[in-house]
């Protein structure tokens, strides 16, 4: 316990951290490479403008007609993305943690707020499950990498719940805890999570064409 | 005097007798600078100090916690037991005492692990009243 705990907190933390930040960095280069070499035209037609009216209808609520036509994907994608920056962010123990670490600190949720927010994310993922399962469209699309994404980035969240409310077994799940967010961390740069730096490329470039060459709208 | 006031009175006797004991039990725990934390957000430590350092072997090294520190040098054989930790660790003005927290958290789990001996996550000593 207090091996795997020291090297948890320790040597693997950083690990994540690392590639967390050099993955990211590397998935940018060789993209901007690729696009440079299999795709100039997308430097040609990016348009800031058109760009940053695309990504500003996709980031509003029921900005773009795919979000009316789905009303419960639209509430739960929102909250979802939303409870999973604000609660790990600044959730009191992390904060904490921080403080201890590299003497820093910030604002802090509520323990109620932190708690309801790590269980939208819970139940956002078990949404977002059942829906690659029973609609058929996105069935078609899924594959196990998908269940399994979302099985990491669920895990986080469950366990932190469970931590904080010291169900039965907390002191192993809080390791569990530890490691499960560091591996969402370090998958982040080799997934489709990668869409957290990259959907404002592709909308962007979406939003070029469509404005600037198709002269439609793209939401 | 009617039965159901007889009933009532047995039965806070025998709630009394029940529930004091469990009252009396946290007297054990120290409440260390439990004061200075004017915004509590953890169910607060027990740590008993006796029990504590004799388990840890630690009844002639009362320095180890309580130490003295001269312009940010540790004094090495003198000892702060009539101190309390905020006295020096703590920030004004923070209710929630992140700085103070951190020194704690640092001293008790950083021991721990040392020593792998004892609790080091966050539920193993801020328990919640079951």
């Amino acid at each position: 316990m207090y091996d795997i705990y020291a090297i948890i907190t320790g040597p693997l933390a950083w690990l994540s951290f690392a590639v967390f930040l050099g993955g990211s960095l590397y998935r940018f280069i060789s993209l901007y490479q690729l696009a440079r070499k299999k795709d100039g035209a997308v430097f040609q037609y990016m348009n800031l403008a058109y760009a940053l009216r695309s990504i500003a209808h996709w980031l509003t609520p029921f900005g773009a007609r795919n979000m009316r036509l789905n009303p419960v994907m639209t509430v739960v994608t929102f909250s979802f993305h939303i409870a999973l920056f604000i609660a790990p962010l600044f959730v009191f123990a992390h904060v904490v943690l921080l403080e201890e670490s590299f003497g820093i600190h910030w604002i802090t949720l509520s323990d109620r707020v932190a708690d309801i927010l790590s269980m939208v994310v819970v139940f956002s993922c078990i949404f977002f499950f059942a829906r690659r399962i029973m609609r058929p469209e996105v069935k078609y699309l899924t594959t196990w990498v998908d269940i399994v994404i979302l099985i990491i980035v669920a895990a986080p969240f469950a366990t932190g719940v469970w931590v904080f409310h010291q169900w039965a077994g907390f002191p192993t799940m809080t390791l569990v805890h530890i490691l499960s967010g560091e591996l969402m961390l370090a998958i982040i740069p080799f997934t489709k999570l990668f869409h957290m730096f990259l959907f404002p490329f592709t909308r962007g470039y979406i939003g070029s064409e469509f404005g600037g060459v198709r002269m439609a709208k793209d939401w | 005097m009617n039965t159901t006031v007889r009933q009532l009175i047995l039965l806070i006797l025998i709630s009394a007798g029940v529930l004091l004991p469990s009252f009396s039990f946290s007297d054990d725990c120290t409440n260390i600078d439990e004061a200075t934390f004017t915004e509590k957000r953890r169910p607060f430590v027990c740590f008993i100090h006796d029990e504590h350092n004799e388990k840890a072997g630690l009844e002639e090294d009362c320095a180890l916690c309580h130490h003295t520190y001269e312009e940010g040098k540790l004094v090495a054989d003198e000892s702060s037991e009539d101190m309390a930790c905020s006295e020096c660790h703590a920030k004004e003005n923070d209710p929630k005492q992140f700085e103070l927290t951190a020194t704690y958290h640092q001293r008790c789990r950083g021991c721990h692990l040392e020593k792998k001996e004892g609790p080091i996550t966050c539920g193993a000593c801020h328990k919640k009243a079951k």
